[in-house]
């Protein structure tokens, strides 16, 4: 048997404090995720994640390419981060090759966990490439594989426009489940308040894309804190989920965030985090550097639809039209 | 604090590996790199697309660079190389009015025949310079005219900023 040990749980983890009894409690199930630390033995079995919520996650896993996956130890912290979570959107996926994606999520799969992944094109506009994708937890989620691609961008204002997909939770019966639009992005810095205009309007597409769904969750590496989201005030009811503490691994900017509206996303439960990676693996900075130069950042979702309950199901749906 | 100029030159080794390792070295080094500003820039011409994809993270999260590494970066913004050519000039961006001197090589990377991403990429670097870009207006006209959406924009905005 494994000789593992629990280590400190993430940084800055915050639940809400004016959430209903009901999400209030499940917002202590969602707590934050815990990461066992094996010492010797074989890989430990997939940790159990809680029955009253998902965990949705945004990692910008900096040069995630052939140099990063080469490092053993690495690939160690960066697998037991993903195992903590439902749902981890990645940015940054920067390679040649095809194979980074599936060999990492072999390596999540390693201890019997039942990881799955989606993987958009290569973009940018110069020919320094990145590519989106989204691990998930099979058993815990399912993606409709129609949904999957690029957010139209004619106008040309995101240098990697983002990628969207379409998930269900499986722990709950079908017409229960909630369903979301994950839609992934990864800022230019040098065109930050240009780049969250036009996320506004992306955002607002999705909201539209497709009559039974209201939940849209934009993820990722905004390279902005909320001090800078002007234009998504814009959207009536706006919320994030990350404010008032920091996201890189250097601790000293708010660059990743999870962003819905209220009240269409009831769902969200309040319960938020940064997995700092320094304080959770026990790295120093510099080790923690070579994991990533951000750290994840994540938010808990209650699994059934709050309001709304009786969408249709995502089979047989129409596939999304974005205007 | 790494040693950036043993880092700078191992960027020049004859290694691969070496040469990845010092980009990769460079890029956790965050800000204190900025005196391999111009090093980085080189080495994204580099052979090997991991020491690209390094240096190209490495100048993404740089800031600014020294006002010395202006100079150095002012002929390669005008590189053969696309994204020697495009780091050079969005560092020059990143100076401000500081790159006033590169107005005219940034304002000859807007005529057709150079690459896209570089003529956007000298328009906004031109509209961040502003006032003292003022000899690049003839050049951001005729790219505000261009069919390319995109370098219209960014030409239209620099023509904002510069004034006049």
């Amino acid at each position: 048997m494994a000789d593992t040990r629990d280590v400190a749980a993430p940084v800055s983890t915050r639940c809400a404090r004016s959430l209903s009894v009901r999400l209030a409690a499940l917002c202590l199930i969602a707590a934050a995720p815990r990461v066992a630390v094996a010492q010797a033995g074989p890989p430990a079995g997939p940790a159990a994640k809680p029955a009253g919520a998902i965990l949705i996650a945004s990692f910008n896993i900096q040069v995630f390419g052939e140099s990063k996956m080469a490092k053993q130890q690495v690939v160690e912290v960066l697998t037991r981060v993903v195992r903590q979570f439902d749902i981890v959107a990645i940015q940054e996926v920067r390679a040649k090759s095809d194979e980074i994606i599936p060999a990492f999520v072999r390596a999540v799969n390693a201890d019997g966990s039942r990881y799955h992944y989606v993987i958009g094109p290569r973009q940018g506009r110069t020919v320094s490439k990145e590519q989106y994708a989204f691990v998930y937890d099979t058993t815990r989620i399912e993606v409709d594989p129609s949904s999957v691609g690029v957010v139209p961008d004619p106008q040309n204002k995101l240098h990697r426009p983002p990628m969207r997909a379409r998930f269900r939770t499986r722990i709950t019966p079908a017409e229960m489940a909630f369903t979301f639009w994950l839609v992934d992005i990864h800022t230019d810095p040098d065109e930050v308040p240009q780049e969250l205009e036009a996320l506004t309007g992306v955002f607002q597409a999705m909201q539209t894309a497709r009559p039974d769904e209201d939940d849209v969750i934009l993820l990722g590496d905004l390279n902005a804190g909320p001090p800078e989201f002007k234009s998504f005030q814009r959207i009536p009811g706006v919320a994030w989920a990350v404010a008032g503490t920091t996201t890189n691994t250097r601790r000293s900017k708010t660059y990743d965030n999870l962003v819905f509206t209220r009240p269409a996303t009831s769902e969200y439960l309040g319960g938020w985090g940064v997995l700092d990676l320094q304080a959770t693996f026990g790295l120093p900075l510099e080790h923690a550097l070579e994991v990533s130069d951000h750290n994840p950042v994540w938010g808990a979702f209650y699994p059934a639809e709050v309001r709304g309950a009786g969408l249709p199901p995502m089979a047989g749906a129409a596939p999304p039209v974005l205007r | 604090m790494p040693d950036i100029q043993a880092l700078v030159a191992s960027l020049s080794s004859q290694d691969t590996a070496a040469r990845v390792e010092a980009a990769e070295a460079l890029c956790r080094a965050g800000a204190d790199a900025a005196p391999a500003a111009v090093a980085l820039v080189r080495a994204c011409g580099d052979d090997d697309d991991q020491v690209r994809e390094w240096a190209v993270a490495a100048l993404e999260e740089l800031g600014p660079p020294p006002a010395a590494a202006i100079a150095d970066l002012i002929p390669l913004a005008g590189d053969g190389h696309p994204l020697v050519a495009y780091w050079a000039t969005t560092l020059l961006g990143r100076s401000g009015v500081a790159a006033a001197a590169a107005t005219a090589t940034l304002a000859a990377s807007l005529d057709a025949g150079r690459d896209p991403a570089v003529a956007e990429r000298s328009a906004w670097a031109l509209g961040k310079i502003g006032p003292g870009a003022v000899a690049a207006k003839p050049a951001l006209e005729r790219a505000a005219a261009a069919s390319a959406p995109r370098l219209a924009r960014l030409a239209k905005e620099a023509l904002a900023a510069i004034g006049g």
